[in-house]
């Protein structure tokens, strides 16, 4: 038993028009991992890397075990992929799709297919062509779940969901995590669900990944510091400002490595504490790539 | 190399091309019918020609572009999500859809033999030219199926089938003229001479070099979607 | 065999608006139920694992709530078995306190910013627990 569902070191893809880079991470079975990044920020290539169908041009990738791509048919026989550019066959039915993968993997659960029928308010003799796009995002995740998976891949999830198809696909792959030895690996554009859900999170950013780290290691690293500046007294210097915002009078400073002693320090030096925020995922998103982009903001 | 994997490949894409394939059977037996109730005339036989082959061709295009149909559907990646290696897609696009062919076309070739025999307008002779011809329809086929797994581009499809059919016509043309082809073709009896086995043997060289190449160009791909 | 994913009622709930840590919120449920006497000293309560399901959050945000909670003597986890409210009689009226005493603080902290003495503010408690009883026998009538 692995205790790495997925392994990626030093890989890298070359594009005519762009490069993913030096890509490491792990992904530790049992837990569940936010993949965040841009539009073209290499999310989709990455993701695609993992499932073997598209070869690396350099470095290594290990799932469930497995090399890849060359083992890569052992591989995805447990694993779920669904990806927001992934079509199923029109003019067939929801139900010849699920006779389909049944006939294909042994660990399909027709009870579970069923329950999943119900909560995602599918019907299987639906024609694939006559679905809304929610209705084939949930087809899809149903025949990736009804199999039990011990990895599911999935590229944007819940992207194009409505807010009660949203809800029901988090419930259902937060159900998945009662197994711990069943893994999740999902990219999306909704920070909010992965700062909910998951355990890791991994920020990449122009085919780099930026950070990658517990998830309630980034929440506690980052904070807002909101400070009142007596006239003629300077701001305090602390390693992990990255950016200065406000004014010069009510500055804001954003600290990417957070020590409760720094409150301290400020109150030392004449400065008042107005608030010590915490940060959304999302802030502290975007200023990573703000910094990588515009260098730190003075 | 997963034997069963591929076959459920293959017979995902015949179900999902079966109503197409009904379709030309039936058309194809009607044409037949059509051709041997016209006694014999002239015109009948040739355009009952053209309407088979053009079935024919029109169906293997057809299913060859299941391939070009799997990128623009954007079904591909659904596929790929299935545990098969690219190997086993390739086979059962290219080996797959060939057999799926090769079943209509098997078909109709019979049906042209038995209403030869049976309907007393038409020279048995003429069969080993039917069958010459006919599998030089299998080869274009094989031609189209393995540009349309390598470049997975409708626009080379549909080019190639064009050509292809092109060149079919003038292959037909100058086989006609060929004397180890053309001596027998009136005469009462089924007679392979060694121009018409000569001219099978390289049609099947010929299909199982392009089928070779084919598998070669896709080993070398890395990427598959 | 795979654990069935059952529905929990546990009857927690967590905000996504509320501006605090979500690890947070859940310690301080939980510490409320303790307080209140829902749970009581020493009963079974949900496993990391099946509260981070049924919460819809992340199984390491759970944990750490755990261990905070632990740490603070609320919960004990037993390897292997999952987690029971902590056998402390004085843990309920004893996590009531440190609400109040939490309460406390921030008031005297609002106090000093703003600057009112203490007198002041004993003075706006007497008034504010006249407002309750005056309510409460509005209740009665």
């Amino acid at each position: 038993m692995n205790d790495l569902a997925v392994k990626f070191a030093g890989v890298g893809k070359r594009y005519p028009h762009y490069t993913l880079n030096d890509i490491d991470f792990e992904l530790p079975t049992g837990s569940i991992m936010g993949f965040v990044g841009a539009n073209g920020a290499g999310k989709s290539t990455t993701i695609r890397i993992m499932m073997g169908l598209v070869h690396q041009d350099s470095g290594s990738v290990e799932v469930l075990g497995h090399s890849m791509p060359a083992q890569q048919a052992e591989a995805k026989l447990d694993i779920g992929f669904v990806s927001e550019d992934m079509r199923l066959y029109g003019p067939a039915t929801i139900a010849w799709h699920m006779n389909f993968i049944q006939s294909i993997y042994p660990r399909w659960d027709q009870p579970y297919a069923e329950t999943l029928l119900r909560r995602f308010d599918l019907r299987p003799e639906q024609k694939i062509k006559g679905l809304s796009h929610g209705q084939r995002v949930k087809s899809a995740l149903l025949l990736a779940l009804a199999r039990r998976p011990r990895l599911l891949v999935l590229d944007e999830p819940t992207t194009g969901l409505d807010p009660v198809a949203r809800r029901e696909v988090l419930a259902e792959l937060m159900a998945v995590l009662a197994d711990e030895e069943r893994t999740i690996f999902f990219s999306s554009q909704n920070t909010l669900d992965v700062e909910q859900i998951s355990d890791q999170i991994t920020f990449i950013d122009r085919g780099r990944i930026i950070d990658s780290a517990d998830k309630e290691i980034f929440l506690d690293r980052w904070r807002r510091l909101r400070l009142v500046v007596p006239p003629n007294t300077a701001l305090p210097q602390f390693p992990g400002i990255v950016e200065v915002g406000g004014s010069s009078r009510l500055p804001v400073l954003t600290i990417s490595r957070f020590d409760p002693a720094m409150v301290a320090a400020c109150q030392e030096a004449g400065v008042a504490v107005q608030a010590v925020d915490p940060m959304t995922l999302e802030e502290i998103f975007i200023v990573n790539v703000q910094i990588r982009r515009e260098g730190v903001v003075a | 190399m997963s034997a069963s994997m591929v076959i459920r490949l293959v017979l995902k894409d015949w179900y999902l091309s079966r109503g197409l394939f009904v379709a030309a059977i039936l058309a194809g037996l009607a044409t037949l019918g059509a051709v041997a109730a016209a006694k014999g005339a002239m015109l009948a036989m040739i355009l009952g020609v053209i309407v088979l082959v053009t079935i024919l061709i029109g169906m293997g295009a057809f299913l060859m572009s299941s391939t070009v149909n799997e990128r623009k559907q954007q079904t591909l990646p659904f596929v790929m999500s299935l545990p098969i290696s690219y190997l086993e897609y390739t086979t059962s696009k290219l080996v797959g859809s060939l057999f799926i062919f090769g079943v209509l076309w098997l078909a109709l070739l019979l049906g042209i033999v038995v209403t030869i025999l049976i309907t007393p307008w038409f020279p048995h002779g003429l069969i080993p030219f039917v069958v010459v011809m006919a599998v030089e329809v299998l080869a274009t086929t094989s031609l189209i199926a393995a540009v349309s797994v390598t470049t997975e581009s409708q626009g080379w499809v549909i080019g190639i089938t064009q050509v292809g059919s092109l060149a079919l016509n003038a292959v037909g043309f100058s086989i006609v003229r060929l004397d180890g082809i053309r001596d027998t073709m009136s005469g009462p009896d089924v007679h392979f001479s060694s121009t018409a086995i000569t001219i099978l043997l390289v049609e099947f060289a010929v299909i199982a070099l392009m089928l070779a190449i084919a598998f070669y160009v896709q080993s070398r791909k890395r990427d598959f979607v | 065999m795979y654990t069935q994913y059952i529905e929990m009622n546990s009857s927690i709930v967590i905000s996504q608006s509320d501006g605090r840590p979500m690890y947070l919120q859940i310690m301080e449920q939980i510490k409320r139920k303790v307080a209140v006497g829902e749970w009581t000293a020493g009963e079974e309560i949900p496993s990391i694992r099946m509260l981070a399901v049924s919460l819809r959050v992340s199984v390491i945000t759970v944990k750490r709530a755990y261990l905070e909670l632990e740490r603070e003597g609320v919960i004990l986890t037993q390897h292997g078995k999952g987690s029971i409210v902590a056998y402390d009689p004085r843990l309920a009226p004893r996590l009531i306190d440190g609400e109040l005493q939490e309460h406390l603080e921030q008031v005297a902290r609002i106090g000093m910013a703003v600057g009112l003495t203490t007198e002041d503010l004993v003075e706006r408690l007497r008034d504010a627990e006249a407002r309750l009883h005056a309510d409460a026998l509005v209740k009665e009538i």
